[in-house]
């Protein structure tokens, strides 16, 4: 066995280990009755190189809160992923745990789509979006 | 060469623990995306009933029409006009769930009025029951809406690909007026095709 391939094969191990067992990927918005405030969170690169929480927006139906995410695909090629809601009462407090489904959505290059959803029940404050790849 | 090999077996323990295949059974998360097959799959299941329940309580005259009281609704079944066996039941289930939580609606459940009747009829005959406590006849409250529908699909498929489209259509009818007060579609589209291995 050369240098070369005593190097090599730690590396293909390495990247088999990483290949095969993708970790996902976690994005999270977090925004708080009147004083709006957005915490991004990123668990590795995919938010900050190819997608963008362009812009968050809360409104209220009736006394329903009303959530609105626009994501854009800053990158060339068209990006596939899932998102999905999550709601928080005033104590920050997950409302109807798994109540939303992770929802597959597809963005093509430069492109923005916005997502939208409506909180469970009223006691909703706050909600967050998470997205996977 | 010696520490070479070692570190070659941690590796290879690593990989074969992370990603160990063979027979395993474990817990999923049960709103996790499934794509095993194109035919009708719990993800659309709950993306129909979450976009149509978002749908339904924020259309702005049932906002209003919600805001000082808890109408009473009453399902009736989907049909289900695809190809497919579907438990459309499973999905006003939901729907019904989602809605009787928002504390938006009430229901009145037309599969369990055999079972109240009987324990009603137990209660007053049987002999068994204090009348004082006994529920009454004749005091349940009468549906003020409908809630039905309808499932179909198109299915297309060529020798490579198949193309399913789903539409669930749900309305909400004022049973004493016959108006259609609301109405919300979900549109569905899965495409499957066939590897190169499966050919």
């Amino acid at each position: 066995m050369n240098t070369l391939q005593k190097k090599a094969l730690p590396l293909v191990l390495g990247s088999l280990i990483l290949g095969g067992c993708a970790v996902n990927e976690t994005a999270t918005v977090k925004v708080d009755g009147d004083t709006k405030e957005q915490i991004l969170e990123s668990n590795s690169g995919f938010l900050s190189a190819s997608l963008e929480i362009a812009d968050t927006k809360v409104g209220y139906a009736g006394d329903l809160m009303k959530a609105q995410v626009t994501l854009k695909n800053s990158s060339r090629s068209d990006l596939s992923f899932r998102y999905k809601f999550k709601w928080l009462d005033k104590d920050d407090f997950e409302i109807a745990i798994d109540g939303r489904p992770w929802t597959p959505l597809t963005i093509t290059a430069y492109e923005s789509k916005s997502v939208q959803a409506i909180a469970p029940n009223p006691t909703a404050k706050s909600f967050r979006i998470m997205v996977q790849d | 060469m010696k520490h070479l090999k070692i570190l070659t077996l941690i590796m290879a323990a690593l990989v074969l623990s992370a990603c160990a295949s063979g027979p395993k059974i474990s817990y999923g998360d049960a709103t996790s995306v499934e794509t095993t097959t194109t035919g009708f799959g719990s993800t659309d299941l709950q993306t129909i009933a979450a976009t149509l329940v978002d749908d339904l309580v924020s259309f702005p005259p049932i906002v209003q029409m919600t805001a000082q009281r808890r109408p009473v609704v009453f399902v009736d079944k989907i049909k289900n006009k695809t190809t497919e066996h579907i438990d459309t039941e499973s999905i006003t289930d939901t729907v019904q769930t989602k809605l009787l939580k928002s504390g938006k609606f009430r229901f009145v459940d037309m599969t369990a009025v055999r079972a109240i009747q009987e324990q009603m009829n137990f209660q007053m005959d049987s002999g068994m029951v204090d009348p004082a406590k006994a529920v009454a006849f004749g005091k349940q409250t009468g549906a003020e809406f409908m809630l039905y529908g309808n499932m179909s699909s198109i299915v297309k498929r060529n020798s490579s690909t198949k193309d399913v489209y789903y539409k669930f259509t749900l309305k909400l009818v004022n049973l004493e007026s016959g108006i259609m007060e609301w109405a919300g579609e979900k549109e569905i589209r899965k495409t499957g095709e066939k590897s190169f291995f499966s050919l």
